[in-house]
């Protein structure tokens, strides 16, 4: 409970009083403008985040429903079971590899296509910008009905491809060592449609006089990218980063609709478990375990924005 | 000014007393006293919850009790099962339940204990009505909340012909036989795998507790749970031999089961009453027989199914309760099965020709019952999860059965029963 003080004011002079009653009216009109919006903020932003902020300090469980302030205040006790849960541990190492791996991945596949279309080294442009772009906007059920179909060991086409050139692929979505790195090549291939539009953007805003110029000077196309579109692009990269870096920080989609967190928890992501712990009712448990990631991501975020940083 | 700043900290101190008396649990359970519902006719209009298929042809099924009760009036809202766990807590919180719904019956220690639903009168049922391990699954803490609607439970199918083509001409009767049945139907049977049991992953609980029941295990008493005895060691140690003699697959991707069961791929498997229809589908229509699970000590299955239940906050209960009572009338159940397919939770409807009549049916008629349900505690979904991960362990070989049920007790303790 928040104590307010209010300090006193001496009283004003008459002139400036008129002048206040003035900035009032003005300070009135603004909030009355601004009243929908601040109204529908707290209602349904401030509120939510306030109380699943109290619901993490305490013992709440689903059981509680009917008597919501029934339960005990348990301060950090939910925050120490986060950390000491191996399931959970086991899902951050899953959610960190994923980050770490998809962040780049995502990153260089939509570079390169982006390079590409933007180069003209390949015709029928437009079509192939769509054919990238298609699996962002499609379905994640309908996408996970044809991965399992490729992945899938006896009728797959990346096992019969691989028994073509005589190796004995894995049963990719069912193995452990394998179920992670599928899915990662899955999310990559599915999100990197954005960042390559936004390359994309940002190619063309690079002035055609500097290449100009670095062919004149003898620059290779390799010198010329790592020279003039590579710094150039450095903003882009940045935001890519941290755009890509919360999504993947969240991925739950593939692993539920691919492997349900299996096989042997190899694929169960943060977001994952605390969907599950909602669904076991541990309300308090969940609420603490989404503050953690949120602290995650605002970590990450902060992390990029230091090591991208234009160097002055 | 100085009033209103006054009334606004006498107002805030006031908020943080209640506040203040308002947290913290209550010490004493208080146990629930179920009421008793007034005599005559049922009148008004009864709300009902009902999942899947039952939400989709409860409605029209009504008409019959509506006719017997010209003042009543029954409205069935048919939601999803996926959203409908969230859809009950909601109504729970927000005291706008139903009068009426059915509760999945894992469920029931969870609801029971947030004290949304309504004790079941006495007098209403009689005590024996229904199988006695459905019975189980509407108490908690010794109280009856709802009643059971519908059941079903696990059997052991298995391919006849690849059974005689291997030299076995009757069902197994025990563990051994099922293991001998298993080699022999992989290695001169003709199939590439001898059975298929549930690798892990959610649900496995559901095959592997048979056997552990089945070996007289218990896994809870009133206090918690008990995972960790000799009798469960052994039936998971069982469970996990036909693992690593490679008698069953531990990668088969979903929906798989049923075609290659058609293919003769399997050899037999274990499962409820609703593959019977799948497999033949796929061919293996009259090439398999359902028989009672291998003994140990005994034969116990596991009994799963639906409750039904009438909530404290209804605005038309004793209706509600005359609804479920109609319900649950021996010639209400075998209608309904005839309409919906769900098996009779009333044992005396199994008598009617309808039921008794069917070969495959009468195997589940007789599992149910001595059939058993897990604990009604309401952390069992969670306790259960963690049995399906240790389960997946086990199967892979990357534990013992002894180690694996350490595990789940040590987690299981921590978790608490919830009660």
């Amino acid at each position: 409970m928040a104590v307010v003080t209010v300090r006193a004011r001496p009283a004003p002079a008459p002139a400036a009083s008129r002048r206040a009653a003035g900035n009032r009216r003005r300070a009135l009109t603004g909030w009355g403008f601004a009243l929908p919006f601040v109204l529908l903020f707290l209602v349904f932003s401030a509120l939510p985040v306030i109380a699943s902020l109290v619901m993490s300090l305490t013992d709440i469980r689903s059981t509680d429903l009917r008597r919501p302030l029934g339960v005990n205040f348990v301060g950090l006790d939910n925050y120490l079971k986060v950390f000491s849960d191996d399931l959970f541990l086991r899902s951050a190492l899953n959610t960190v590899v994923v980050v770490l791996v998809g962040v780049p991945l995502t990153l260089l596949l939509a570079l390169a296509a982006a390079n590409a279309l933007n180069s003209g080294l390949i015709r029928f442009r437009s079509l192939f910008r769509v054919g990238f772009y298609l699996p962002v906007v499609t379905s994640i059920v309908a996408i996970a009905v044809v991965w399992r179909f490729l992945l899938d060991p006896e009728v797959g086409l990346v096992d019969n491809a691989l028994r073509l050139v005589g190796i004995d692929g894995p049963n990719w979505l069912q193995n452990p060592h394998t179920a992670l790195p599928s899915l990662i090549v899955m999310t990559a291939w599915r999100n990197f449609g954005t960042m390559m539009v936004i390359f994309l953007a940002a190619l063309q805003s690079i002035p055609t006089d500097l290449y100009e110029a670095a062919t004149l000077d003898g620059a290779g196309r390799w010198a010329q990218f790592r020279r003039i579109t590579l710094p150039l692009l450095r903003a882009t990269v940045l935001f890519g980063a941290v755009y890509t870096g919360i999504g993947y920080l969240q991925v739950f989609e593939e692993p539920f609709v691919m492997t349900q967190g299996g096989p042997l928890q190899s694929t169960l992501t943060v977001s994952y478990h605390i969907y599950h712990q909602f669904g076991y009712g541990n309300y308090g448990y969940a609420a603490a375990a989404s503050y953690v990631l949120f602290v995650a991501i605002v970590g990450l975020s902060v992390l990029q924005f230091r090591l991208l940083r234009e160097r002055d | 000014m100085i009033r209103h700043r006054r009334i606004a900290a006498l107002v805030a101190a006031a908020a943080a007393m209640t506040l203040a008396a308002g947290c913290g649990r209550d010490a004493g359970t208080s146990k629930d006293t179920a009421k008793a519902v007034s005599a005559g006719k049922a009148g008004g209009e009864i709300t009902v919850w009902a999942m899947g298929t039952e939400g989709e042809k409860l409605a029209a099924f009504a008409k019959d009790f509506t006719a017997a009760n010209p003042d009543a009036k029954v409205t069935v809202t048919a939601i999803p099962w996926d959203a409908a766990h969230q859809k009950i807590a909601s109504a729970i919180a927000a005291r706008q339940t139903p009068d009426v719904s059915m509760i999945g019956t894992t469920w029931q220690g969870e609801f029971a204990k947030t004290g949304a639903l309504d004790a079941t009168p006495a007098g209403l049922f009689a005590g024996d009505a229904f199988f006695p391990g459905a019975q189980e699954t509407t108490k908690v803490n010794g109280t009856a909340y709802g009643v059971p609607w519908y059941v079903e439970t696990r059997a052991l199918y298995y391919r006849t012909d690849l059974a005689q083509q291997a030299g076995i001409t009757s069902a197994p009767k025990t563990w051994d036989d099922l293991t001998a049945m298993a080699a022999a139907l992989q290695s001169t049977g003709g199939a590439k795998w001898g059975i298929y049991l549930q690798p892990g992953k959610t649900g496995s609980w559901q095959t592997l507790m048979p056997f552990g029941w089945s070996n007289g295990a218990s896994i809870a008493d009133d206090k918690g749970y008990t995972f960790d005895s000799p009798q469960m060691t052994e039936a998971l140690a069982y469970y996990q031999s036909f693992f690593t003699r490679k008698l069953s697959p531990t990668d088969l991707p979903n929906g798989e089961l049923e075609p290659d069961f058609g293919k003769g791929t399997i050899g037999a498997f274990v499962s409820g009453p609703w593959e019977a229809a799948l497999v033949d589908q796929q061919g293996a229509k009259g090439k398999y027989a359902v028989v009672p699970l291998p003994a140990k000590q005994s034969s116990t299955s596991f009994i799963g199914g639906s409750n039904i239940a009438v909530f404290k906050d209804a605005k038309n209960r004793d209706a509600a309760w005359k609804f479920i009572q109609w319900l649950s009338t021996p010639a209400v159940q075998v209608k309904w099965y005839q309409s919906a397919g769900d098996l009779p939770a009333v044992q005396s409807a199994w008598q009617d020709p309808a039921l008794s009549a069917d070969k495959t049916l009468a195997t589940f008629g007789e599992q149910l019952k001595s059939a058993k349900a897990p604990p009604s505690f309401p952390t069992w979904e969670q306790v259960s999860a963690v049995l399906d991960n240790e389960v997946e362990k086990v199967v892979n070989g990357k534990e013992g059965a002894g180690a694996a049920l350490k595990a789940v007790q040590s987690q299981a303790s921590s978790i608490g029963t919830g009660a």
